[in-house]
């Protein structure tokens, strides 16, 4: 077994170098104006603790809560009717659909909210390009498959004999949904959740194109350090504590749905 | 009620798509929307764009060679995995764990890894860099079939006189197509499509398509990124539209009653 | 199938390993759109057509630009760079450029000293950086960099994010410092931030900006104007009644290291010749170096169009070189923190 485990460990080791040099930089102090860095330091991440980045951080959180929100709402409906329907050319219609935008890439997918936002279609009302607002759409437009599939593949395995019965006792479809469906279809709509919100944190092309330089994510923040200020080091520290905060979210769900897998 | 709704929302998901594809055939470089006539000289633009070939061939040879190398290392760690189910969780989320860091630490940590080796110039750590994120979708697809994997049918092989090899590729090989055929295209796709990491570590002369995309998205008001997105759209819904008719993706993400 | 499989990735790994090259053209670094469009334009191909050298562009922002150089500093992976004459001096500190030798830039005797920035970098041609809006979009009339601050602009405007000295050496010279005391305008820039609707990092969002009106009102170039105008917005250019705009010079310079510096002399001599500095002017809107050139009638007066380099004192305001570099990094520093969020 360790023989046939070895080049996919060596991957996973070349990866982690890249990591691990990352790490070093974080806590190596930061020279302006060149790739030489200084002597250890906690300086990088002691900078983080600024308004300036705590800002992002916050926005950041924020705009992710948001769009799993949204994204779910906009979701269930889509997921249900590709789960559900009884029609294939629906189901393929919306499969296609779905699937698709994977395919295309980040750049596509946001280009076109360029687009669109940028008054090309219509003058919207309020400013929609580069706004946080903006930013919203293109995040929740973008997470959109990922959800309907993820929710679809939940809800297909929930058995319409539930939600059949329920009707049958003179359940409406609102109390069938809230009370059969809904629940049943949980671990899709917290992994989904999960997944979503997690990519949102490091979401980087969505607000790099459609923020205008006003909505800054911790990722457009990591960027702009690193190739723009040349610094190395506070990119560094900030993409590290991106990662700490990835890691620490899924560690806190992952522990949440254990436990409640195990009272159930 | 809820027909409306999906409506709508299929709208909201499609209608963006609409207006690139519109706005690709725009005949000037000023945006409007109905476009205000029918031109090809942004698709012309598109291939003839000596930055954009250079990024397309780019692309092949990284995707080419990523592909190379994930796909035989993850083929044989899913093997292991599934061999081998009491210690395997543990194996599995070292090599899945490149999915769950953000793109921007990844890039920065191959950056500064690239620049202090000394192989920024070459397409070495864009192709490493490829392999590390595309390996988890290859281990994990290919774990999927290789769990219901028999394996008294390599013995079976075996018995009957085969070579541990010749057993992999007569019996066990077939068997995991479905697995092989869907970690190549995630494998494809995943590369293909990379942009984070790539916009970290690559130069103008190694740069892959998505980040040379980016770049001109930024540095040119005209819809030539139209064209060329309108290019990758119509070619992935049919590639999936493909799909679907002949290899039931419906089946892949759904549950079938 | 598994043997040709190999085969071809052994192939594709092997393509991979060399590195990628561009062997025989001229490698110039440029920013994008209109820029590169008439570089190539104007100058590449008359180059092209001399030397029979093919002409290559590597395009950004100019703060992108900068980066990508220091990275690949040594070994540069372009010949020669335009920049910004000020920017240009961070490359300089960072030794990125190469002395210029006059010898081989024999044109050089018909360009006004000025236009000579340094020993690393030679200017182009130059322009204005002033207030720039659509007066479909807003109604009253700007006439001073005062009105700027005006409620009636609030979240109209927009200016770089990669290059704040315009509008910190505005509020300097409004409160009665310059660049170099700079910090006498901090609050009024302060007082600034309500009115901005957007940043951009290159000409071409700088552009959309206007296009789309999402920033009617911006402190931009007056290259970028005029091509707007060009391309059917109506932009209006003001010439501000309480301090100038701030000259901007476009400078060439020859990349430290690079193995094609012949060449890259070659290409700098060619974009000062009287020919191809009317082209230039003519092609961007912009005041030449070289006296000799002429600039079309039509042009004369027109802002951001110095007919010679002794037109940049009297029309607007130089900033000194060395101070803008020097206070960039703080500049830019102070302006992300306190104006950008």
């Amino acid at each position: 077994m360790r023989l046939l485990l070895t080049p996919a460990l060596l991957v996973v080791a070349v990866f982690a170098a890249a990591l691990s040099a990352l790490l070093r930089y974080s806590v190596l102090e930061f020279v302006p104006g060149s790739l030489q860095t200084g002597g250890l330091s906690l300086g990088n991440f002691t900078g983080i603790m600024s308004r300036q980045y705590l800002g992002a951080v916050w926005d950041t959180v924020v705009l992710s809560a948001a769009t799993t929100g949204l994204t779910l709402v906009a979701s269930y409906p889509v997921a249900y009717v590709l789960a559900r329907t009884p029609s294939p050319r629906v189901r393929s219609t919306l499969l296609v659909l779905t699937l698709a935008p994977f395919f295309t890439g980040a750049i596509v997918r946001t280009y076109a909210w360029v687009l669109v936002l940028g008054n090309t279609v219509v003058t919207w009302p309020v400013p929609m390009l580069f706004t946080a607002r903006g930013v919203l759409v293109g995040l929740v437009h973008f997470s959109m498959p990922t959800m309907i599939l993820l929710l679809a593949a939940a809800i297909s395995h929930i058995d319409p004999v539930y939600e059949r019965a329920a009707a049958s006792l003179g359940a409406s479809p609102a109390r069938v949904f809230r009370r059969v469906t809904l629940p049943l279809s949980m671990p899709g709509v917290v992994s989904g959740s999960v997944i979503v919100f997690a990519w949102t944190l490091s979401a980087f092309a969505t607000p790099e194109l459609l923020g205008g330089g006003r909505v800054k994510m911790i990722a457009n923040v990591v960027r702009d350090l690193a190739l723009d200020s040349f610094n190395w080091p506070g990119g560094a520290a900030f993409a590290v504590f991106a990662l700490a905060v990835t890691l620490g979210l899924l560690a806190a769900v992952g522990r949440l749905t254990a436990g409640s897998e195990r009272s159930a | 009620m809820l027909r409306l709704a999906v409506l709508l929302l299929v709208a909201f998901m499609t209608l963006p798509t609409l207006v690139v594809i519109a706005v690709s055939f725009n005949p000037t470089a000023i945006l409007s929307f109905p476009p205000s006539g029918l031109s090809w000289r942004w698709y012309v633009n598109v291939i003839t764009y000596p930055q954009f070939q250079r990024a397309m061939w780019n692309s092949l040879v990284v995707t080419l060679g990523a592909v190379a190398v994930a796909m035989p290392a993850g083929t044989a760690a899913a093997l292991a995995l599934a061999r081998a189910p009491r210690g395997a969780s543990l194996w599995a989320t070292l090599l899945l764990s490149p999915l769950v860091v953000p793109g921007v630490a990844a890039g920065l940590g191959f950056l500064i890894l690239g620049a202090a080796l000394g192989l920024l110039r070459s397409r070495a750590v864009l192709i490493a860099a490829h392999v590390a994120l595309v390996l988890p979708f290859v281990v994990r697809s290919v774990w999927v079939s290789a769990r219901n994997l028999d394996p008294t049918l390599e013995r079976a092989a075996a018995s009957l006189g085969a070579t541990p090899w010749r057993a992999f590729q007569r019996v066990t090989l077939p068997l995991l197509r479905p697995g092989l055929l869907a970690a190549l295209l995630f494998a494809v796709i995943v590369s293909l499509n990379e942009f984070v990491v790539s916009l970290f570590i690559s130069t103008r002369l190694t740069e892959i398509l998505p980040v040379a995309m980016f770049t001109y998205v930024v540095n040119y008001t005209d819809p030539t990124i139209a064209a060329l997105s309108t290019l990758f759209i119509v070619g992935t819904v049919v590639a999936v539209w493909l799909a679907d008719r002949f290899l039931d993706l419906g089946g892949v993400f759904l549950h079938h009653r | 199938m598994l043997a040709r499989l190999v085969v071809a990735s052994l192939l594709a790994l092997g393509l991979a390993s060399t590195p990628a090259h561009a062997q025989n053209a001229l490698v110039i670094s440029v920013w994008g759109g209109n820029w590169k469009d008439t570089v190539e334009k104007v100058i590449g191909k008359a180059f092209t057509a001399k030397t029979g050298m093919p002409v290559e562009f590597e395009v950004g922002g100019t703060i992108d630009r900068l980066a990508k150089a220091r990275v690949a500093k040594g070994s540069p992976l372009v010949d020669l760079t335009f920049t910004t004459s000020h920017v240009g001096r961070l490359y300089m500190s960072d030794g990125l450029f190469a002395k210029l030798d006059m010898a081989k830039l024999p044109n050089a005797k018909e360009v006004a000293k000025e236009a000579l920035r340094s020993d690393y970098q030679m200017g182009g041609w130059s322009y204005v950086y002033t207030i720039v809006y659509r007066p479909d979009l807003v109604k009253e009339e700007i006439t001073r960099w005062s009105d700027l601050w005006k409620p009636s602009l609030k979240g109209k405007i927009a200016m770089p994010d990669f290059d704040p000295s315009h509008i910190i050496t505005i509020a300097a010279l409004m409160e009665g410092g310059n660049e170099a005391t700079w910090q006498k305008g901090q609050e009024k820039l302060k007082a600034l931030k309500p009115s901005i609707a957007a940043f951009y990092s290159t000409d071409a969002q700088s552009q959309d900006l206007m296009k789309t009106g999402q920033a009617p009102v911006q402190v931009m170039l007056s290259v970028n104007a005029y091509h707007l105008q060009e391309q059917g917005i109506a932009v209006k250019l003001v010439q501000p009644r309480d301090f100038p705009g701030i000259v901007g010079i476009d400078c060439m310079s020859v990349m430290a290291g690079t193995t094609k510096a012949d060449a890259a002399h070659q290409f700098i001599n060619l974009a000062l010749s009287k020919e191809i500095q009317t082209e230039l002017a003519k092609a961007l809107k912009a005041g030449p170096v070289n006296g000799g050139a002429s600039v079309p009638a039509a042009f004369h007066g027109q802002l951001g169009i110095f007919l010679t380099p002794a037109e940049w004192k009297a029309g607007a305001y130089i900033m000194n070189d060395e101070v803008r570099a020097k206070n960039l990094p703080a500049w830019r520093e102070w302006f992300t923190a306190n104006i950008v969020k």
